[in-house]
């Protein structure tokens, strides 16, 4: 059985791959393959973890009925296949919107604004909040000034009340230069990614599948 | 094994407890009745936890209880302690319930078993190699719900600015007075582009993210393409905008039908120009790849919220030789659009340039409302920086106690 | 079309060749490893000098040199010194500090496209969990998330050191499961557990498994570590357990996303970071545990050199064509 399953796995990994020399039927199947399971698993899965354990076991073991106001939501939601009252979809839509909005809200706001403030403000020379001068070794300081700065004229190039002109625009123009250089380092990150991911796959075609790997 | 330990030891507790209840005006007496129960000659018992401290959690809905404690001195990680019981006693009631036990070495505890309005006290007895001790009762708590959170009045203080200054600058807006935004360098690209695409004879594509309408960046993006196909439509160039949602579809529609109009050219506007192509965002991607390779638009657009397609779509655009503007708030996608395109809008520039070309209240009240709070923001670390900085290094208080109460404004919980 | 079948055809037979006639490992001799090393350098810079001549490389070469620079390391008898950053140490020493007992909970935010990157990191941090008696609780915001965990955990529980403890399910290590919901289960976790995961990931109804019968919600657990792939993940964790419930908490994330997270790492929102494979590897390291993450670092650097030397000739052949191009814009 597990044989089976090797082959089949490597019979689709060869054929994801073969894109790379050209667009082929062989990579169709794969893809249309992959397409199919993952929309049914994901099926499967929110049907029982959500209409099933949630929703059914919620109201008949439990008594949460409470759960009844969601489900009809829901029910609404599905009004957008009947033309004529699609627009009723719209409403359980406004209550997502408002509903999640208000949660991003706080949750950015905390996380993304008020404390990566507080803690961008920092003696540049020192390692830690309160600590007196140059105790720091020379890569922190380096460090702290780069994320102090950058954090400083990043937020220029985003100040869109002003033109980028004087010494704005100097400083506008130091916060594109770091913005790009964090986009490389990014970029070098995804190249790592992506090649972890081949590497993951020919570790199952040579090792796993062919077992020519020790 | 442990279990049978376990046992023992619960058997002895209950039975200290019951002891300390009974002669609770004579704790020294029940002490003494220790080694009594324990019938090992040489019984090693820790000393007991001191001062048992209850208090009300704050902020929250009446439903925790603080406990702390002063450890056993025989508490120093040896192997002799190994762990501590809480009891507690409920208004109304005259004996102690063990509730949950923690481990040697801590000394605090959060009961979250206790109802709002009811009155506690609790015990915590220290469990020894071949016995245990129990402390003095603590003393009486009753948790209560707040309804407000003051410990997140900074968060309220702050947020209330930056939401005013966006009410305050929309009105502002919709009384008709003007408001200033900056030059965006892509922005001046997208009439040259349009312009290139009509002399070459080639059509424009316009890709609004794979996003649905309840994403600000699939707004902005279709307010971009209300300008962008107007300048289309004087010129009289072909557009096409495939999406991957149905409700997108429509709203592209009725964007390109209004700047047909606009532009005084109905009879040129089709329904075909937007079309649907999949939900399923490797299909849709492989649809539109497919649609460049063959079309060879000489210009296109990728506005809005995009995946792992990103990098996919901006290089075939690339590899047909397609002037690409493109834009996107995602961070994680920005960097492929900057290397595989022409002019790349970042992140919050694609709502600018929306507002900037819409002239619309709404998004120019948000985006100066906006940069209020980034201008508070600046300040803060710019003040707070040079402070603590400068503090530090002449251990000058004033400075120093600057950037603590900066730092304090922003700190959350 | 023939020729594609053909081309095809010759990669399935290359297969069954290689699956029904070597049937032993191979391993390359550190002479013979050598030899490949310097042939390969030699093609790339005989590739250089072509580039620099106007004779460009298509995209199929830039293929087959990527995939022989990731398997051929595979057979390779080549090890690579790995040395620990700061952020992976942060992470060993949040673990190390706990006491055994402690309750650790995994969440497992990602699906088998990015397990080659997370589940030496998942594998190496369970070992180290039960080696040093932490009891680990489970559970997935992504539907397949619970599944990679399974797969990790069998792995740990039969390796000689863990299968001599006799960990038992339930008592030492659960597995509660999937739940639908995203940030908002996080959200219910800081209040209630249980009303999240109702039952296991076997369906065994969460107040009978000791283990968690006295974990009722976030406060309750002592360090959280998550694995993360994308959304919902490592920001939803920080936004909501760590900023809103004070959790402890531990990332281990794709290497896409790592650099979005060092802001909360420099906030202290984080306690440890591990990125991508190299994170895994340095982790396996600090663990003292080799696993996947260590063996396959090796392909990652050779592949990571082919990349380089290909983003010069490629650097090469633009500013050569641009030069080319006003030329020709002077006749």
């Amino acid at each position: 059985m597990d044989a089976i399953g090797l082959w089949i796995g490597a019979f689709l990994t060869l054929g994801i791959i073969s894109f790379l020399y050209k667009d082929n039927p062989w990579y169709k199947l794969s893809e249309a393959i992959f397409v199919g399971v993952s929309a049914g698993y994901w099926f499967i899965t929110l049907f029982w973890d959500s209409i099933y354990s949630k929703f059914y076991i919620g109201i008949t073991d439990k008594g949460d009925y409470y759960l009844i106001v969601g489900a009809i939501l829901g029910f609404l939601m599905l009004l957008r296949l009947v033309p004529k009252i699609g627009w009723i979809s719209r409403w359980p839509l406004s209550f997502i919107v408002g509903a999640i909005s208000g949660f991003y809200l706080i949750n950015y706001f905390s996380s993304n604004v008020m404390r990566q403030v507080a803690n961008t403000v920092m003696p540049l020379f020192s390692t830690e909040y309160g600590q007196s001068l140059f105790t720091a070794p020379i890569g922190t300081i380096v460090a702290n000034i780069i994320v102090a700065g950058g954090t400083f004229t990043g937020l220029v190039y985003f100040f869109f009340s002003k033109e980028h002109k004087g010494a704005f625009g100097v400083t506008a123009r130091i916060g594109i230069w770091v913005i790009m250089i964090t986009f490389g380092a990014t970029f070098g990150y995804t190249v790592m990614s992506r090649m972890s991911l081949l590497i993951g796959r020919m570790d199952f075609i040579f090792g796993d599948w062919l077992g020519l790997i020790k | 094994m442990n279990q049978i330990i376990k046992r023992r030891v619960i058997t002895r507790l209950s039975s200290i407890v019951i002891i300390k209840i009974l002669f609770l005006s004579l704790p020294v007496v029940a002490e003494q009745l220790i080694p009594t129960i324990d019938d090992s000659v040489e019984a090693f018992i820790p000393a007991p936890p001191a001062e048992v401290i209850a208090t009300d959690a704050v902020y929250d809905q009446g439903g925790a209880v603080h406990l702390e404690w002063q450890l056993s001195p025989d508490d120093d990680g040896s192997a002799g302690v190994y762990n501590y019981q809480i009891c507690r006693q409920q208004e109304g009631t005259d004996e102690y319930i063990p509730i949950d036990s923690v481990l040697a070495g801590v000394s605090s505890y959060i009961d979250e078993t206790v109802e709002p309005g009811r009155s506690y006290q609790y015990i915590v007895a220290v469990n020894g190699d071949c016995g245990s001790a129990p402390s003095e009762a603590s003393n009486v708590v009753t948790p209560n719900i707040e309804w407000l959170n003051f410990g997140l009045s900074n968060l309220f203080v702050i947020g209330l600015i930056i939401c005013g200054s966006v009410i305050y600058f929309i009105a502002h807006a919709k009384r008709g007075k003007k408001l200033f935004i900056r030059r965006i360098a892509g922005l001046e690209a997208v009439d040259e582009a349009i312009g290139r695409a009509t002399e070459m004879g080639r059509p424009i594509l316009f890709v609004p993210g794979i996003l649905d309408m309840d994403d600000v960046q699939t707004i902005a993006a279709l307010t971009i393409l209300g300008r962008v196909s107007r300048v289309v439509a004087d010129y009289d160039t072909k557009i096409s905008v495939p999406v991957s949602r149905s409700l997108v579809m429509t709203a592209a529609r009725e964007t390109l039908k209004a700047s047909y109009m606009a532009a005084g050219r109905p009879d040129a506007y089709s329904d075909d120009m937007a079309s649907y192509i999949t939900d399923e965002q490797f299909g849709y991607v492989a649809a539109v790849d497919g649609k460049m390779v063959r079309e060879k638009p000489a210009t296109c657009f990728l506005l809005g919220a995009f995946f792992a397609e990103s990098l996919i779509l901006a290089e075939t655009g690339n590899s047909i030789g397609a002037i690409q503007i493109a834009g996107t708030a995602r961070p994680a996608q920005l960097p492929f659009f900057v290397a595989a395109c022409d002019f790349t809008l970042i992140g919050e520039e694609l709502f600018a340039a929306s507002a900037y070309l819409s002239g619309e209240p709404k998004q120019m009240g948000s985006l100066k409302g906006q940069d209020v709070g980034k201008g508070i923001a600046m300040i803060i670390i710019l003040l707070g920086v040079i402070a603590t900085t400068f503090g530090n290094a002449w251990n000058i208080s004033l400075l120093r106690r600057i950037a603590d109460f900066l730092r304090t404004l922003f700190e959350v919980g | 079309m023939k020729k594609e079948f053909l081309v095809y055809l010759g990669i399935l037979v290359l297969a069954i060749i290689f699956y029904f006639v070597i049937t032993e490992p191979v391993t390359f001799s550190p002479a013979v490893s050598l030899i490949i090393i310097a042939l390969i350098a030699l093609i790339l810079i005989f590739i250089f000098i072509r580039t620099i001549q106007g004779s460009f490389v298509g995209r199929r070469t830039v293929f087959t040199f990527v995939a022989i620079s990731v398997v051929l390391p595979f057979f390779m008898t080549i090890e690579q010194a790995i040395r620990t950053s700061p952020e992976v140490q942060a992470l060993y020493a949040a673990v190390e500090e706990l006491k055994p007992g402690a309750k650790v909970l995994v969440s497992f935010d990602y699906d088998p496209p990015s397990a080659p990157e997370l589940q030496p990191m998942a594998e190496t941090f369970f070992n180290l969990c039960l080696e040093r008696d932490l009891n680990v609780i489970i559970m997935g915001l992504w539907p397949q998330g619970p599944q990679q965990a399974e797969l990790a955990m069998q792995k740990i529980l039969d390796e000689p050191e863990i299968a001599a403890k006799n960990l038992e399910y339930g008592v030492d290590y659960v597995n509660l499961g999937f739940q639908v919901g995203n940030e908002f289960v996080i959200q219910r976790m800081g209040d209630n557990i249980a009303s999240m995961f109702q039952t296991d990931y076997y369906g065994t109804p969460y107040d009978s498994l000791p283990l968690v019968r006295n974990v009722r919600n976030l406060s309750n657990i002592d360090f959280s570590f998550n694995l993360s792939a994308g959304y919902p993940g490592t920001v939803e964790w920080v936004q909501v357990a760590v900023d809103r419930y004070g959790v402890n908490l531990g990332a281990g994330n794709t290497a896409v996303q790592a650099p979005q997270m060092y802001p909360y790492l420099r906030a202290g929102q984080l306690k440890g970071l591990l990125g991508g494979l190299n994170g895994a590897a340095e982790f396996e390291k600090i663990a003292g545990r080799i696993g996947k993450g260590t063996k396959f670092m090796v392909s990652q650097s050779f592949s990571h050199v082919i990349v380089i030397a290909f983003i010069i000739i490629g650097n090469a052949a633009y500013f050569l064509g641009e030069k080319r191009r006003k030329q020709k814009a002077a006749e």
